[in-house]
C-alpha cells in the first residue's frame, strides 16, 4: 500500500494530468531506455534525442507546435501555433510569471534551466486554458521532483560540456536526498558563452551570454496521503548580448518561489486536492553602454512582480474524470526609459514604457473526460476569467488615448470540446474551441516600446476589445509496432486580432525608429497549422523519424501575418546498440513565400541544416557516465530564419561535447 | 520583498526637482501713505520675469483693518539709464476681488532688475472719493521656472507683441492645459498730457480673437525632432487668456513652436517647423518659440 502511494506521489509531483491531456501532449518521449524506466510517467524529458545538454529553448524547438523569434543566442521567444507569447499562457508548474522586458527579451523560459525541468506540457488552443485565458494554448514548464523513497537515498548528476563555436562552457549539477517522509533537491548551473560565428565564420558581435541558475525544493509528507512542498528558483543572467537590438542586457534576476499542499484521497469522487501560493519577482536591466555607436545613451530597466495562487481538484468516478482549477494572480509591471542627452549636464529625459500597470486575474477552469467506450472518449470543458488592469500613471496612456479610463475589467470565457476515436491501429480526433483573451500589458498600456524588427515605436491601446478565437482541430493517426504516422491540423478564426498599425499621429521617440505604430484590432485573422509526423523502425537498432509542418495566416484583407513559419521539415535517423548511440538529422525551412513587408518582414530564403552526434555510455561501480560528441550545422551553412530579427545570421558549425555522470 | 539592484525612478520627485513652483501669495512690496499700508502680493513673495499674478491690499496702518477701496490702478515702469522709461503688459484698472478683499491684476515683466534698469510700481487708489497715488521701487528676479518663460517680438504688422506662459507651472507627462497671455503694445498717438506717468503712453492690450498655433517638439539632437500627438492650438477665453492643450511624451527639454495668427487668420509671426524625424540633428525651431523644461 505504502509503495503504491509513493508511486502515486511521484506521478502527481511530476504533474501528470491523468489522461485528460494526453491527446495533445507531444510524443518526444525519450529513447534512452534506462532513463525511461526512471521517468516512466513523465511525458517528456528535457533532452532532445540528438543533444543531451540542451537549453530550454533548444528543447522547445524540437516540438512541432513551437517556433521561435530569435534576437540572438539567448532567451528566444516561443511561438505556439505561430502565435506570439501574448496569445499563449506560459507557466512554471502552473505559476504565472511575466517577463520584465518590454521588448520580450525575457520570456519565462529564460528563467529556468533544463536540468531543473522534467518536461514541458504543450497544450494547443482552448484545451490549454486550465491556467488562464488563452488563444494559442499553453506552455507549462514542469519542474523535476524527487519521489519520497522507502529508504534514505542520495542521488545526483553532474554534467559538463563545451561548445566550440561560441566557446560555451557549461556545468549543470543536481543533488537530491530522499527518505520516506522528506525530500530535498538542489540544482546549480552555470553557462558562459562568447560571441558565436555564423556560417561565413564571421563573429556575430553582441551574442555572448552568462547565466547562473539555482533551485531548491523541499517536500515533507505530512500524512499517508498528504504532503507540503516549498520551491525556489533563482536565476541571474548577466552581460547578455542581443545582436538584433541596439542594446544589451546588463543584468536580469528572477526569484520564483512557491509553497504547495497536496492531499490525496483513497476513495470517493474527489481524488486529489492540490493548492499552491506563489510569488515571483523579476528585474531586467537593458543598457547600451556596450554600444558606443549609439547616438543617445539610454537605460531601460523593467520590473515585474507577481503574487498568485492556484487550487486544483481532480474528480473521478467510473469512466468520468474531471479536473477543476481556480487561478488568481496579481502582477505589477513597470518599465522605464531614461535617455541621456549628449551634453550630460542637461536634464535627462524620462518616460515610462509600462506606467506601473497592474493586472489582476481570477478564473475557474474545468476539463472533463468521459471514456464513452474502450475506443472513444469525449473531452470537454471551459473556463471563466475576470481580468482587471489599472495603469497608475495613466497620463502616459492619455497622450494617445485621451480620457481613456484608468481601470478596465474584462470577462474572459472559454469553451472546448473534442472527441477521440480509436479503431484498431487508427486513431482520430476532432475538436473545437471558443475563447477570449485580454490584451497584454504592452498591447494595452505600452508606451513607445521600440520594436527593432520593423523599427517602429509601439503604443498600447487600453480600449482594445478582447481577442476572440474560434478554433477547430483534427488529427488522424496510424500506429503499429514498427511505425507510426500522424497528421494534425488546426484552424483559428480570431476576431479583433491585435496588431500594430502605423499611426498618422505622433513621432518616434527612439532614435532608431522610423515611425509610431499603435496596437489596433483587425476585424479578424485566420491561422491554419498542419503537421505530419512519422516514425519507422527500419531495423531493430535503427529508427527513423520525420516531421513536416506548414502554416498559413492572413489578416482581414487577405494579407500575410508576420512570423508565420514557412513549410519546414525535420528528419532524423537514430542508431542505438548496446552502449553506443549515433544520431543524425536534417532540418530546414523552404523559401518563405508568404511574408509580410507591412510588418517589416522580407523574404527569407530556404535553408537546410545537417546535424550529427554520437554518445557512449559507461557504467562503473553504480555510476553511469554518458559521453557525447556532435556537430550542429555540420556544413557550416550561412542562414537566417524567417523569425530572426534583423536577419541576424544563425550559428555556423558548432561542435559540442558533453559528459554526464549520474549516481 | 526582494531588494532591487537598481532603484525605480521616483516619478513625482523626478518632475519636482526640475521645477520651482509658486503656489502661495506673499507680500512682495509694502508702501505706506498717510494712514494706509499698501501691500502688494505676488506668488512666492517675489516678482519674476514673465507673467506674475499681483494682488493689492490696502489696510489701516494702525489697526491693520481692511479698507473699503473703490478702485485701484496699477502701472509698472522700468527706468533705464539715460531716462528712458518703458512698461510691460499689465492690468491698469485692477479687478476687485470681494472674497479676498483685495484687488487683483498681473504684470508681465520683460526684464530682471539690474544696475541701469530698475522697476517701479505706480499705484493709485480711491478711498471715500479721495485719490491716493504712490510709487515704490521693486526687484524683479530672473525666472527660475522655464515653464513660465516669455518672448517678445515685432509682428509683421509692425506691432510689438509679448507672449507669456501662465500655466502649467509644473507640467506632467501627458496632457497639460497650456495657458498663455498675448499682449500688444499700443503706440501712443499723442505726447504725454498729464504728469508722469501718463498711462496712455504705457498701454498694453490683451489681443482678442487671435490664434496661437502650437507644435511642441524636443530639440535635443538625439530626440530627432520628436513631437507629440493630440495637441490643441490656443484660443482666447473670457478671462482674456489663451487656452490650448500640450502633450508632453516624456520629461526633458521641450520647445513650444508657435505661429501667431490675428483674428483674420493673418500670420503675424512664426514659421512651420519640419515634421520629419531627424535623429542626430537638433530640431529646427519656429521663428516664434518658447523653450520649457521639466
Amino acid at each position: 500500500m505504502k509503495k503504491k502511494i509513493s508511486i502515486a506521489f511521484f506521478g502527481l509531483f511530476l504533474g501528470i494530468h491523468v489522461s485528460a491531456q494526453h491527446t495533445h501532449t507531444q510524443s518526444d518521449s525519450t529513447k534512452h531506455l534506462k532513463e525511461v524506466k526512471i521517468t516512466a510517467i513523465a511525458k517528456k524529458k528535457i533532452e532532445t534525442d540528438m543533444k543531451m545538454a540542451v537549453s530550454v529553448d533548444e528543447f522547445l524547438a524540437s516540438s512541432e507546435n513551437i517556433s521561435f523569434i530569435k534576437r540572438g543566442a539567448y532567451a528566444w521567444e516561443p511561438l505556439l501555433n505561430n502565435m506570439s507569447t501574448e496569445r499563449s499562457t506560459l507557466t512554471i508548474d502552473g505559476m504565472h510569471v511575466f517577463g520584465a522586458c518590454t521588448d520580450k527579451m525575457d520570456p519565462v523560459t529564460s528563467y529556468v534551466e533544463s536540468n531543473d525541468l522534467s518536461g514541458i506540457n504543450i497544450t494547443s488552443g482552448q484545451e490549454g486554458n486550465m491556467h488562464g485565458a488563452t488563444v494559442a494554448g499553453s506552455i507549462d514548464l514542469k519542474r523535476k521532483s524527487i519521489p519520497f523513497g522507502m529508504e534514505r537515498k542520495w542521488s545526483g548528476a553532474y554534467q559538463s560540456g563545451f561548445e566550440f563555436n561560441n566557446r560555451q562552457f557549461f556545468n549543470l549539477s543536481n543533488l537530491s536526498y530522499s527518505t520516506e517522509r522528506f525530500t530535498a533537491d538542489g540544482r546549480v548551473s552555470f553557462r558562459k558563452a562568447g560571441n558565436y560565428r555564423d556560417g561565413k565564420n564571421d563573429e556575430v558581435n553582441h551574442s555572448q551570454y552568462n547565466k547562473f541558475n539555482t533551485s531548491l525544493g523541499l517536500a515533507y509528507k505530512t500524512g499517508d496521503l498528504s504532503s507540503v512542498r516549498v520551491d525556489a528558483i533563482y536565476d541571474k543572467a548577466k552581460d547578455v548580448g542581443f545582436p538584433a537590438l541596439p542594446m544589451d542586457l546588463w543584468l536580469s534576476r528572477a526569484i520564483i518561489t512557491s509553497a504547495s499542499y497536496k492531499q490525496l484521497f483513497d476513495e470517493g469522487l474527489l481524488r486529489v486536492w492540490d493548492s499552491k501560493v506563489y510569488f515571483n519577482a523579476i528585474e531586467h536591466y537593458m543598457d547600451d553602454t556596450t554600444r558606443p555607436e549609439n547616438l543617445v545613451h539610454m537605460d531601460m530597466p523593467g520590473w515585474s512582480t507577481t503574487y498568485g495562487l492556484l487550487s486544483r481538484v481532480h474528480l473521478k468516478k467510473d469512466s468520468y474524470s474531471s479536473e477543476i482549477q481556480a487561478n488568481a494572480y496579481e502582477n505589477l509591471s513597470i518599465a522605464e526609459m531614461t535617455m541621456y542627452p549628449q551634453n550630460r549636464s542637461k536634464k535627462t529625459m524620462f518616460a515610462y514604457s509600462w506606467p506601473w500597470v497592474m493586472t489582476r486575474f481570477a478564473g475557474l477552469s474545468m476539463n472533463n473526460t468521459w471514456d464513452i467506450s474502450e475506443r472513444s472518449r469525449l473531452n470537454f470543458g471551459g473556463s471563466l476569467g475576470w481580468n482587471y488592469n489599472r495603469s497608475k500613471y495613466v497620463e502616459f496612456n492619455w497622450i494617445f488615448h485621451p480620457a481613456t479610463p484608468q481601470e478596465k475589467s474584462r470577462i474572459l470565457p472559454g469553451l472546448h470540446a473534442s472527441y477521440r476515436l480509436e479503431i484498431d491501429q487508427f486513431a482520430f480526433s476532432v475538436g473545437t474551441g471558443y475563447g477570449h483573451r485580454a490584451p497584454s500589458v504592452s498591447e494595452g498600456y505600452g508606451y513607445y516600446i521600440y520594436n527593432s524588427f520593423d523599427r517602429y515605436d509601439y503604443i498600447g491601446n487600453p480600449d482594445l476589445k478582447n481577442e476572440i478565437s474560434y478554433e477547430g482541430n483534427a488529427s488522424a493517426g496510424f500506429r503499429n509496432e514498427r511505425m507510426g504516422v500522424e497528421a494534425k491540423v488546426n484552424y483559428f478564426y480570431i476576431q479583433n486580432y491585435i496588431v500594430g498599425r502605423i499611426l498618422s499621429l505622433g513621432s518616434p521617440m527612439n532614435y532608431q525608429s522610423v515611425g509610431v505604430k499603435g496596437y489596433t484590432s483587425l476585424d479578424h485573422a485566420r491561422l491554419f497549422n498542419l503537421s505530419l509526423n512519422a516514425n519507422y523502425d527500419i531495423l531493430r537498432h535503427l529508427h527513423w523519424k520525420g516531421m513536416l509542418s506548414y502554416a498559413r495566416a492572413t489578416d482581414d484583407k487577405k494579407g500575410n501575418l508576420p512570423f508565420i513559419r514557412p513549410l519546414s521539415y525535420q528528419t532524423s535517423l537514430y542508431f542505438m546498440h548496446r552502449k553506443l548511440g549515433v544520431w543524425t538529422s536534417v532540418n530546414g525551412d523552404f523559401e518563405q513565400q508568404k511574408y509580410s513587408p507591412e510588418y517589416g518582414e522580407d523574404q527569407t530564403p530556404a535553408y537546410m541544416i545537417w546535424n550529427i552526434s554520437g554518445d557512449y555510455t559507461l557504467n562503473f561501480k553504480g555510476y553511469q557516465a554518458v559521453l557525447q560528441i556532435g556537430a550542429e550545422n555540420l556544413f557550416n551553412t550561412y542562414y537566417s530564419t524567417y523569425a530572426d530579427w534583423g536577419n541576424i545570421p544563425r550559428m555556423g558549425r558548432n561542435i559540442f561535447t558533453t559528459l554526464k555522470i549520474n549516481f | 520583498m526582494v531588494a532591487c539592484t537598481k532603484d525605480k525612478t521616483d516619478y513625482e520627485a523626478e518632475i519636482a526637482t526640475e521645477v520651482t513652483e509658486y503656489v502661495e501669495f506673499e507680500e512682495a512690496a509694502r508702501i505706506t501713505v498717510g494712514d494706509y499700508d499698501i501691500g502688494v502680493e505676488a506668488l512666492n513673495g517675489t516678482f519674476y520675469v514673465g507673467y506674475n499674478e499681483v494682488r493689492v491690499k490696502v489696510t489701516d496702518k494702525q489697526t491693520g483693518a481692511d479698507m473699503q477701496v473703490s478702485s485701484v490702478t496699477f502701472l509698472p515702469i522700468r527706468k533705464e539709464e539715460g531716462g528712458n522709461t518703458t512698461s510691460c503688459p499689465h492690468r491698469y484698472d485692477m479687478n476687485i476681488s470681494t472674497d479676498e478683499n483685495c484687488f487683483s491684476g498681473y504684470a508681465v515683466f520683460t526684464d530682471a532688475s539690474r544696475p541701469g534698469g530698475n522697476w517701479e510700481l505706480y499705484i493709485s487708489f480711491t478711498i471715500d472719493g479721495q485719490l491716493y497715488s504712490v510709487h515704490q521701487a521693486i526687484t524683479v528676479e530672473e525666472q527660475l521656472n522655464m515653464n513660465l518663460n516669455m518672448t517678445s517680438f515685432t509682428g509683421k504688422d509692425d506691432e510689438q507683441y509679448i507672449i507669456a506662459l501662465v500655466s502649467p507651472q509644473r507640467p506632467k507627462v501627458g496632457e497639460n492645459e497650456l495657458v498663455a497671455g498675448i499682449y500688444r503694445f499700443e503706440q501712443p498717438n499723442s505726447p504725454p498730457t498729464s504728469d508722469f506717468p501718463d498711462p496712455s503712453q504705457f498701454t498694453y492690450t490683451e489681443v482678442s480673437g487671435y490664434t496661437l498655433l502650437l507644435d511642441p517638439r524636443m530639440p535635443e539632437p538625439s530626440m530627432g525632432n520628436h513631437s507629440s500627438p493630440n495637441n490643441v492650438d490656443l484660443t482666447q477665453r473670457d478671462d482674456g487668456l489663451y487656452y490650448g492643450v500640450v502633450n508632453y511624451t516624456m520629461t526633458g527639454n521641450w520647445t513650444l513652436n508657435f505661429i501667431l495668427q490675428n483674428e483674420e487668420g493673418r500670420i503675424l509671426r512664426g514659421t512651420e517647423v519640419p515634421t520629419v524625424f531627424t535623429p542626430g540633428i537638433e530640431g529646427v525651431k519656429s521663428e516664434l518659440y518658447i523653450d520649457v523644461l521639466f
